[in-house]
């Protein structure tokens, strides 16, 4: 037997709204104030925000105080220690070239045209390398800056891209690892993924920031910030491993006995059968994880980092601009919202294009 | 038997290695600063206000930042030798002990349990940092004993609560305590009327009252609740280092004393008002041998950092938009607690 629904006609968009929102006079009253509200609400943060606010940075940081709205040119005047932290002054263009580089590199392998092997490796090798030589310097006539002196933006991005890049493919190992059949192996890398998850990631990099040069030879600690992006991929892969688990889980064990029956070897069958298929259910929970290690990058200030949010701290603390911290704080979250949102905005085009909702 | 006997020892061996890793022996450190070329120095993990912030090109200056640019003059003749190495408050510790700072400059106190059990050493204090209390000024106080049932703004989480308490109870007077944990809310709180007195660590309140714009409607009461003498810190064991620190210290608030300042210290030089002076700029041998520095250290130091008065009018004092008043932070002959050693 066959079920046949039918749909009421479609309604118009007036007769839609007056539906929706003033069926009775109660909800009509209700649906005015709420409206009313909401008005009030963004009347004043526009008011606040641009229509009272000071742009410019000509009547210096008093007339900026005593203006009733917004004092932006806290921004104009120290955007630049927001950016780019404590780079050298003469030297901010690098950081700023090298924030480009990242976010271009980030832009050409998210479009599908580049995800051949090949393409992605060459796209990231050239970026890691263009990044690395303009922050660093000291080959090409660019003078040498540590990275104790990044910071900023530049500083936030570079943490992000490089844990995540060191993350996911560990990641993925370490779930392969723990769907081994042989014990021992899946146990030890059990104990591993629950070890690392049970522990705050502040006390991760105050580990490896800190307590590891201790117990390390010299030789072998390498400089302060390498160890904490290793910290920090390993707190990210430990997640992402279990969301990877999770996509594999979710793959039906005929897939991996069909692909077995061709005389598919392990590699072929991970690589060709497994991955796609786990990685395309695991795509919303990676999303989540990636925004997630976005914003906890700025826990790396609690080892002395200048990364973005340590760097507003900076910038409205001096004795000019300390009224000013709710603009800086506005500016950075906007920075973030902008960074975070196209992210997840893409993590919705994959999802279509993948087409995750329809299998 | 023997073998756990062995094994418990390295283990104890081993613990106590690592709780006190860089039991620096006496001169070590000056040779591995001078070996590097660059004096490692603390910062802060974004602007702590007058004593660690970032001017507009993101240069490092204030009050602690200048006492390490005169250790680091000290040390090379030029303060530009110096790197600032950003650090939080609970990184301070480790780090001076894995080596990643020479010195911790960083308005930090010097207590019992940092100087016995952290395995650190203080120089003499270079400043004294008091606990006060503000008052909006309309409620007329003259000290804290006239505001018995007045409502009190404390920062929560720290010993102040504990020394507000103790005071209240010495004087006499009971107080009704509004604690909150972040510094912008708790400013928020007192300024917008909520608690009639505000107390905090002395030059963070100066600050608070100078950033708000409105100086004359608060006053800082005279009570003292507390002190609490900010020191260089170093490792323990380096004597060596911990002498360069007290003498840098020490040479700049003897030239405040003398009135040599960064721009009289040539004509000085070159015609010494005391044996001692002449000694202390270099035009009588004898400064900088015992410390392992050149004998013009100290001019060095006093030519590009100045002297401590200086330092302090150009970071927290008349030059610096917080206006702070020298206060305890003066020479002995001012009014203050501060003093030189002896040059013989």
């Amino acid at each position: 037997m066959e079920m046949v629904i039918v749909a009421p006609p479609a309604p118009g968009r007036l007769e839609d709204l007056r539906r929706r929102f003033f069926a009775t006079p109660l909800q009509a009253l209700l649906s005015l104030a709420s409206l009313a509200i909401m008005v009030f609400l963004a009347w004043n943060l526009l008011n606040w925000a641009i229509f009272s606010a000071v742009f410019t940075t000509s009547g210096g940081p008093e007339a900026c105080q005593a203006a009733a709205g917004a004092c932006w040119s806290v921004i104009a005047a120290r955007w630049r220690i927001i950016l780019f932290g404590l780079y050298p002054f003469e030297e901010q263009w690098r950081s700023a070239l090298a924030c480009v580089t990242v976010v271009v590199m980030t832009v050409l392998s998210c479009i599908p045209a580049f995800w051949t092997g090949r393409r992605i490796a060459l796209v990231w090798g050239a970026g890691a390398v263009l990044y690395y030589v303009l922050m660093k310097g000291g080959v090409l006539g660019l003078t040498y800056v540590g990275e104790e002196a990044w910071g900023g933006l530049a500083l936030t991005l570079f943490i992000f891209v490089t844990s995540c890049l060191i993350g996911f493919p560990l990641a993925i190992c370490l779930a392969l690892m723990r769907r081994s059949e042989l014990p021992w192996i899946s146990r030890t890398t059990g104990i591993i993924i629950d070890g690392v998850r049970s522990l705050p990631l502040i006390s991760i990099l105050f580990t490896f920031a800190i307590v590891l040069p201790f117990a390390l030879p010299q030789w072998l600690a390498g400089d302060k910030l390498y160890r904490v992006i290793l910290g920090s991929a390993l707190f990210f892969s430990a997640y992402q491993a279990e969301i990877v688990r999770g996509g594999m889980q979710g793959v039906p064990n005929g897939q991996a006995e069909a692909a077995m029956a061709l005389g598919m070897s392990y590699w072929q069958r991970i690589s060709r059968i497994l991955l796609p298929q786990a990685m395309r259910n695991a795509l919303p929970a990676t999303i989540n994880q990636f925004v997630i290690s976005f914003k906890e990058t700025s826990l790396v200030v609690i080892v002395g980092f200048f990364e973005i949010l340590a760097s507003g701290n900076a910038a409205y603390g001096t004795g000019e601009w300390r009224f000013a911290y709710i603009e800086v704080y506005a500016f950075i979250a906007f920075i973030y919202f902008v960074f975070v949102f196209s992210l997840s905005r893409y993590g919705a085009f994959l999802e279509r294009r993948m087409s995750v909702g329809e299998r | 038997m023997k073998m756990m006997q062995w094994g418990a020892a390295a283990l104890a061996v081993g613990l106590v290695h690592f709780a006190a890793p860089a039991e620096a022996a006496s001169g070590k450190t000056l040779q591995t600063v001078k070996a590097r070329g660059v004096l490692n120095c603390t910062g802060h993990d974004g602007s702590y206000l007058g004593f660690a912030e970032v001017d507009d090109k993101g240069n490092w200056k204030g009050m602690d930042i200048d006492l390490c640019k005169a250790v680091a003059t000290a040390v090379f003749g030029d303060p530009a030798k110096l790197k600032v190495v950003p650090i939080s408050w609970a990184q301070r510790w480790p780090s001076l002990q894995s080596g990643d700072v020479d010195i911790v400059i960083k308005a930090s106190g010097g207590t019992l349990s940092r100087d016995t059990e952290l395995g650190l050493q203080f120089s003499m204090s270079y400043y004294l940092g008091t606990t006060k209390v503000m008052a909006h000024k309309e409620l007329n106080l003259k000290s804290l004993k006239d505001a018995n049932g007045g409502s009190i703004c404390i920062p929560a989480g720290t010993t102040i609560e504990q020394q507000v308490a103790a005071y209240a109870q010495k004087v006499g007077i009971k107080l009704e305590p509004v604690v909150i944990e972040k510094t912008e809310e708790l400013e928020q709180a007192y300024f917008l009327g909520r608690c009639d007195m505000y107390a905090q660590w002395g030059p963070t309140l100066a600050i608070a009252r100078v950033a708000k714009g409105k100086v004359d409607e608060h006053v800082i009461l005279p009570d003292v609740i507390a002190v609490e003498p900010e020191v260089m810190i170093v490792r323990q064991g380096d004597d060596n280092w911990v002498d360069v620190a007290n003498w840098t210290l020490s040479a700049l608030l003897f030239a405040e004393q003398e009135g040599i300042t960064s721009k009289n210290v040539d004509e000085i030089k070159a015609k010494p008002t005391s044996p001692a002076v002449a000694k202390l700029l270099g035009a009588a041998p004898g400064m900088g041998k015992g410390l392992g520095l050149p004998d013009d250290w100290a001019y060095n130091v006093i030519k590009k950092v100045g002297n401590y008065g200086e330092i302090f009018e150009r970071n927290l004092g008349k030059e610096s938009p917080y206006k702070m008043d020298r206060d305890l932070t003066n020479l002995w002959n001012n009014g203050g607690v501060l003093f030189p050693l002896v040059i013989d």
